[in-house]
């Protein structure tokens, strides 16, 4: 079947740029939003002579961003660790809970009631615990906000292993597979999307932890700096430490995002 | 019953349909596709999946627009969805929260008519479709093929003058699809609507319907208009009748055809057999 | 949730074992840790500071019982407030995102963005903005508990089955019509998983509302406590807090259970917080 393309200019040539315009549409929008979004605070800031106490223009936010930008460079760094330290070991942890409680049933019985309980509760009431008792360093950030995000990674993956097709296990078991080989080939694989969606949540929720743990501890890192920034009333200062606490938390779930992408590729999943 | 008479209910005159036009990746789903439905008259259209015989339907509806041809319903232009034209579809589209019969009282909610003044028609279409006693069920707790009765129960209680059915009973398993086919043989008895029915089973086609068009994929069009010979009232016994198998085995090689060649010829050589004996 | 959700499902029909199996079991576990935690406290002679044993920690609940209620209704109303203020902020915002294709195409990228944002490092300026006070800790709370809510309802509002829509089309039904007969309940059980995340993240904008702002309720309490080294008041505010968090959650899952009940068959989603 061929078809005429219509000549340039044609009523569906016209359609056709609109079609292409729409296509673009969904990137272009938001970027243009944000742009007017800036556009009018800087302006209502400027004209509405509004303190830069209360809300510092982008461009004062800017320019305190290039001026303090080693420095907060120097803060992240604490800040990315005590996250990844502490995201690693919630998933560790996590999974292998998940793969105890899906072999053991009254394991199971006995504990995911209680993990869900866990995960209901208010856990940020905890921090100050850590701090009595590891003291105002880093590992009672890093464990605070391991605790937090450990709940999301057991349950997502425990979720994900009870979730595998019964018909493709049913299917090792006709082949005599191994326990082991037939978690390693299917369960794993099956559950992996559950798993990394846990994983999602558990490293928004690591950030969290370790900014709560450096608002009521630390000597460093964002958290504290956003903190002394905003009793200082520096609220430019406030503003640029936002602008990098969300670059880090955006970067650290966009590798997230990535190893997904990675391991479901490697497993010949879309 | 000579249809000839009748004024037209469905006049489908060039009509085509190009997704993603004047784009490199241009689909002519639908290609200069004509024919005309008397009132009154049930027309299969007959096809294998992906042939666009269900955008050919939802033209009618006019849920989809046209690319380019004419499209006449009840001698006004189609220029957007009636509500004297029904639609069902593949799936029973039920609302999960409402009881059968909240859900074959949907239309008269939507077209702000009395729900006390439908109640009773309500009860008795259900009942008609075997449903009695289950009006207060949810679809969840219904079968497929209940599911289906149900839809077709909410498409007649608005009285619509045109019905257009886009493979309704193809989800269903066999035992159901025969039951729904001798049901809407039932129905036709008594509310005699134009219709247009989308399937891809010639024996479904050719059972149901007064004339079947078969449709093809490349091109999209109609390469066949044939009227089915059987008296109705029409019984599933019809299948044993050794002309309908002739028939079928007919229809069967037609969509070959139309399969295997890569370009087949356009809408001038499409054979017509609408003198055949009733 | 899909778990506990498939086992609550299912108990209008088990046996007693079962029954005996899903909710002893478990209770049975908490109690031995409670007493294990009882016994190694005493047998090891645990430092009260560091872990104080939980009779020590139901003796302050007993004794300060006036104090500490005085404390938890602060925290009780900012919750339900801000829990208030972000359901209905939230599903007006997710009604106008899906309402028109613009303002989706431009603030819904945004509004995911936010979700990756630890939002709870804003706190800081909502007191700069706001003071030291229980508006803050509403404020934060809202917050950060009204985007997965948007988020939820707005997946809701276009769940409906395509099928559905065309239906509702051909009836010539109204746009309105179809949100309020078809868009609005197929969205309501996406509305309530946003909830119950919502609820779980209106305690923790409360909780590190009150202890960055220090003024009163119980995060406050936990903070001073924590400060003056009395652990056994930290944990009796931390029990407190659970309760508040547990029955705001239960509330909000009964009226998701009665939601389901009413949308009837198998739920669309299952939400894992």
């Amino acid at each position: 079947m061929s078809l005429e393309l219509p000549a340039a200019g044609s009523p569906r040539g016209v359609l056709a740029i609109g079609r292409s315009v729409r296509r673009v549409r969904p990137i272009i929008l938001p970027i243009v939003t944000l742009t007017a979004v800036l556009l009018l605070w800087q302006l209502a800031a400027v004209r509405l002579h509004i303190p830069s106490v209360l809300l510092p223009t982008p461009s004062d936010i800017a320019q305190e961003m290039w001026h303090a930008l080693p420095l907060l460079v120097d803060q992240a760094v604490p800040t990315a660790l005590d996250t990844l330290l502490a995201f690693a070991a919630a998933a560790v942890l996590g999974i292998g809970l998940a793969i105890v409680i899906t072999y053991s049933r009254p394991l199971r019985d006995t504990l995911y009631p209680n993990l869900v309980f866990f995960q209901l509760v208010p856990k940020v009431a905890l921090a100050p615990l850590f701090v009595i008792w590891l003291g105002y360093g880093s590992p009672a950030r890093v464990a605070f906000a391991a605790f937090i995000s450990f709940f999301p990674v057991v349950i997502s993956a425990a979720l994900g292993f009870a979730g595998t097709d019964p018909a493709v296990l049913r299917l090792c078991r006709s082949l005599t597979a191994s326990e082991w080989r037939s978690f390693l080939l299917v369960r794993f694989p099956f559950a992996l999307p559950a798993i990394f969606s846990g994983f999602k949540v558990a490293m928004t929720m690591a950030v969290v932890g370790v900014i709560i743990g450096e608002f009521i501890s630390s000597q460093a890192g964002l958290g504290h700096y956003i903190l002394r920034a905003g009793s200082r009333l520096e609220t430019a200062d406030v503003f640029a430490a936002l602008v990098a606490l969300s670059v880090l938390g955006v970067a650290l779930y966009g590798a997230v995002a990535l190893a997904e992408l990675g391991v479901r590729r490697a497993y010949g999943r879309r | 019953m000579s249809t000839d008479k009748l004024a037209p209910s469905i006049e489908v005159n060039g009509v085509s349909k190009v997704y993603r036009a004047g784009t490199a990746a241009a689909v002519e789903a639908v290609s200069t596709v004509s024919f005309t439905v008397p009132q009154g008259q049930f027309v299969a259209i007959l096809g294998p999946s992906g042939c666009g015989k269900s955008t050919l339907l939802m033209m009618v509806g006019g849920l989809e627009a046209v690319s380019s041809g004419r499209l006449i319903v009840d001698g006004k232009p189609m220029t957007g969805p009636r509500t004297s034209i029904g639609v069902m579809f593949q799936d029973p589209t039920l609302l999960p929260w409402k009881s059968a019969l909240d859900n074959v009282l949907f239309p008269v909610r939507v077209l702000k008519r009395s729900i006390a003044d439908h109640r009773a028609a309500a009860n008795n279409l259900l009942q008609q479709v075997g449903l009695d006693g289950f009006e207060h069920k949810r679809p969840h707790e219904l079968s497929g093929g209940m599911r289906q009765r149900v839809a077709i129960c909410r498409t007649l209680i608005y009285d619509p003058d045109v019905l257009l059915m886009d493979e309704p009973f193809s989800a269903l398993d066999a035992i159901s699809r025969d039951e729904m086919n001798e049901l809407l043989l039932d129905l036709w008895q008594q509310f005699t609507k134009t219709a247009l029915f989308v399937t891809h089973s010639i024996r479904e086609a050719v059972l149901l319907a007064d004339r079947v068009l078969v449709m093809t994929r490349r091109p999209a069009t109609i390469v066949e208009d044939l009227t089915v010979p059987f008296a109705r009232p029409r019984s599933m016994a019809l299948g044993e009748n050794r002309e309908f198998n002739e028939i079928c085995r007919h229809l069967r090689e037609r969509i070959e055809d139309g399969h295997g060649r890569s370009r087949a010829p356009r809408a001038g050589t499409t054979t017509r057999r609408h003198e055949a004996a009733r | 949730m899909a778990l506990l959700d498939a086992i609550s499902g299912a108990d209008a029909a088990v046996p007693n074992g079962r029954i005996l199996r899903l909710v002893l079991l478990p209770l049975g576990f908490a109690a031995v840790m409670i007493a294990l935690w009882q016994i190694l406290c005493q047998t090891l002679q645990v430092r009260p500071i560091l872990l104080p044993p939980p009779s020590a920690v139901w003796t302050v609940l007993r004794d300060n019982y006036a104090i500490l209620l005085d404390q938890t209704l602060p925290t009780l109303s900012e919750s339900i407030l801000g829990f208030v203020v972000a359901s209905v902020l939230g599903v007006a915002i997710a009604v106008a995102l899906t309402s028109s294709r613009w303002l989706r195409e431009a603030l819904y990228p945004g509004i995911v963005m936010f979700q990756l944002i630890p939002k709870i490092a804003l706190a800081p300026l909502f007191i700069v903005w706001l003071g030291v006070g229980e508006t803050t800790s509403v404020v934060v709370a809202v917050f950060i508990a009204f985007f997965p809510i948007v988020v939820s309802t707005a997946t809701g509002l276009v769940s409906a089955k395509p099928e559905v829509l065309q239906l509702c089309k051909s009836l010539t039904a109204s746009e309105w019509q179809i949100f309020r007969m078809v868009r609005f309940p197929y969205a309501l059980p996406y509305i309530f998983a946003g909830m119950k995340v919502g609820v779980t993240m209106v305690m923790i904008g409360v909780v590190v509302g009150e202890f960055i702002t220090a003024q009163n309720g119980l995060g406050y309490i936990i903070m001073f406590a924590a400060g003056a080294g009395e652990t056994a008041t930290v944990l009796a505010a931390i029990v407190l807090l659970c309760v508040i968090g547990l029955g705001l959650y239960g509330v909000i899952g009964l009226a998701e259970l009665l939601v389901l009940r009413w949308f009837g068959g198998e739920a669309p989603i299952s939400g894992v917080i």
